[in-house]
């Protein structure tokens, strides 16, 4: 049980692997495909609380590794995320709550680090308001829309790697 | 229940202690944990990189006997054309040095020339990147420009073992500076990346025009690199000034907008020029580098 964290973290891999892919394929239009939000959500329904912070906190360094994002800021935040998620297990009891916590979640951390960027580049201001708002909307959208496609396969290629790790089901243990 | 709430409330609070002891955590410690995450994704960007070369090997190796054919007479002819050029630029080159030791004037620096392969491209509005087959290693360099034949396309921001992160000329990140074409003064500007607007074309600024510039009339002006600065060599395409050129706030100058000489997130191959003898900040860079590892 105890290296349950990094099983699930392997079988999740290829799915942020894949994201990073399209965002290749995307990089023209200057769209980032980001689902390591939504990757989280629903190891958390079933991992012990500990094991689903060291998970998160993978995940998010994953991505932030090769993109200039201010060190630890998506890392810490799917921290937050998956230590309020593992203390609220019956919130995530069923597949329609499992989805809509993967959509806020995803969404919240896209505009977590999307506007720490700017902030760091000095772009975030009352000023450039006009300019930002319209770029983080794209973004949500395309990463909202990545997520409802996706959610489906990553979550099922998470539960056989649960499964194959006997992970209690949800509401169990927190 | 309790037992989950007092177990919540620990969390919550092991997580700002964390966060705390994070934020005044020494930079290499931030930087050991980035390293170490870009190495675990390497060998699976690579296998992806290699894979699509394989797959442009057997697409190429379909091609039929007269398309091969035709494409070796065209490359000899070129060859032939290049040969000639070689020899004309080998004596310019002996004149130069013998001018520039006359003259007893600095040499320019010298650079080895690294080819190596897109791995892959990222790109959002705050930054424009593409990420290379080969890093230190191979002896490339943060810092080191990095251009498709005569074309500026960045410069290396990070290096990894086997991989390295370049800015795109586009990318906020970006500043050179540069020459107007058609400016017979020889006057600087500066060149740096903008921030994109998502589904819109990448492109940097020109500031600091002066004033009497007058581009050419029905075409665009080139930019080209000054050689100033100790990081590109001096002459290489940037790129190409828009037509809109306006006037700055201040009244001063003149700012327009660059078009990028190639679509920057096609390439599939470009050069990295790594300096022979490292200039002073890089000695100071590596000697950093050096002592966090």
């Amino acid at each position: 049980m105890s290296w349950s964290w990094l099983i699930i973290l392997l079988a999740t891999y290829p799915w942020l692997f894949a994201a990073d892919l399209m965002s290749d394929w995307t990089a023209p239009w200057g769209i980032n495909v980001f689902i390591s939000g939504a990757a989280i959500v629903l190891p958390c329904s079933r991992l012990r609380r500990w094991q689903a912070v060291l998970f998160s906190g993978c995940v998010g360094f994953l991505f932030e590794a090769r993109r200039p994002i201010p060190d630890g800021i998506l890392a810490l935040a799917l921290v937050a995320a998956a230590i309020f998620l593992t203390s609220n297990k019956p919130l995530l009891r069923s597949a329609p709550r499992l989805l809509r916590a993967s959509l806020i979640v995803n969404l919240a951390a896209i505009t977590l680090w999307f506007s720490a960027v700017a902030l760091t580049l000095g772009q975030l201001s009352f000023r450039n308001l006009g300019d930002f708002l319209p770029q983080l909307l794209l973004q949500l959208i395309a990463s909202a829309l990545v997520t409802l496609i996706l959610f489906w396969p990553l979550s099922l290629s998470q539960i056989a790697a649960l499964d194959y790790i006997n992970a209690p089901l949800a509401n169990e243990t927190p | 229940m309790d037992k989950n709430r007092q177990g919540a409330k620990a969390s919550y609070v092991a997580f700002f202690a964390f966060v705390a002891i994070w934020i005044m955590s020494p930079s290499f410690v931030r930087m050991g944990t980035r390293e170490a995450f870009v190495e675990f994704q390497a060998p699976a960007l690579h296998l992806v990189a290699k894979g699509r070369d394989l797959a442009r090997f057997w697409e190429l190796k379909s091609k039929s006997a007269e398309e091969l054919a035709a494409a070796s007479r065209d490359l000899a002819r070129i060859n032939a054309a290049l040969e000639l050029k070689v020899r004309t630029l080998e004596d310019i080159r002996q004149e130069n040095i013998r001018l520039r030791e006359l003259a007893r004037y600095a040499a320019p620096r010298e650079f080895l020339t690294i080819v190596a392969r897109v791995a892959s491209r990222d790109s959002t509005s705050w930054w424009h990147r593409i990420v290379l087959r080969k890093g230190r290693s191979d002896g490339v360099r943060p810092g080191c420009p990095v251009v498709f034949s005569d074309r500026v396309i960045g410069k290396v921001s990070l290096v990894h073992l086997n991989t390295c992160e370049v800015d795109l000329v586009t990318s906020p990140n970006f500043r050179c500076t540069a020459y107007l074409e058609g400016d017979e003064q020889g006057r600087i500007v500066l060149v740096s990346g903008l921030p994109a607007n998502s589904l819109g074309t990448a492109r940097a600024r020109i500031a600091v025009i002066p004033m009497d510039y007058l581009p050419s009339a029905g075409q665009s002006s080139k930019v080209v690199t000054t050689g100033m600065g100790g990081v590109f060599p001096a002459g290489l395409i940037i790129g190409t000034l828009d037509a809109n050129i306006r006037t700055t706030q201040e009244g001063n100058f003149k700012e327009g907008t660059l078009q990028p000489s190639r679509n920057l997130f096609s390439l599939q191959e470009v050069s990295v020029l790594v300096p022979i003898h490292p200039a002073a900040g890089e000695i100071l860079l590596e000697k950093r580098y050096e002592d966090f590892q």
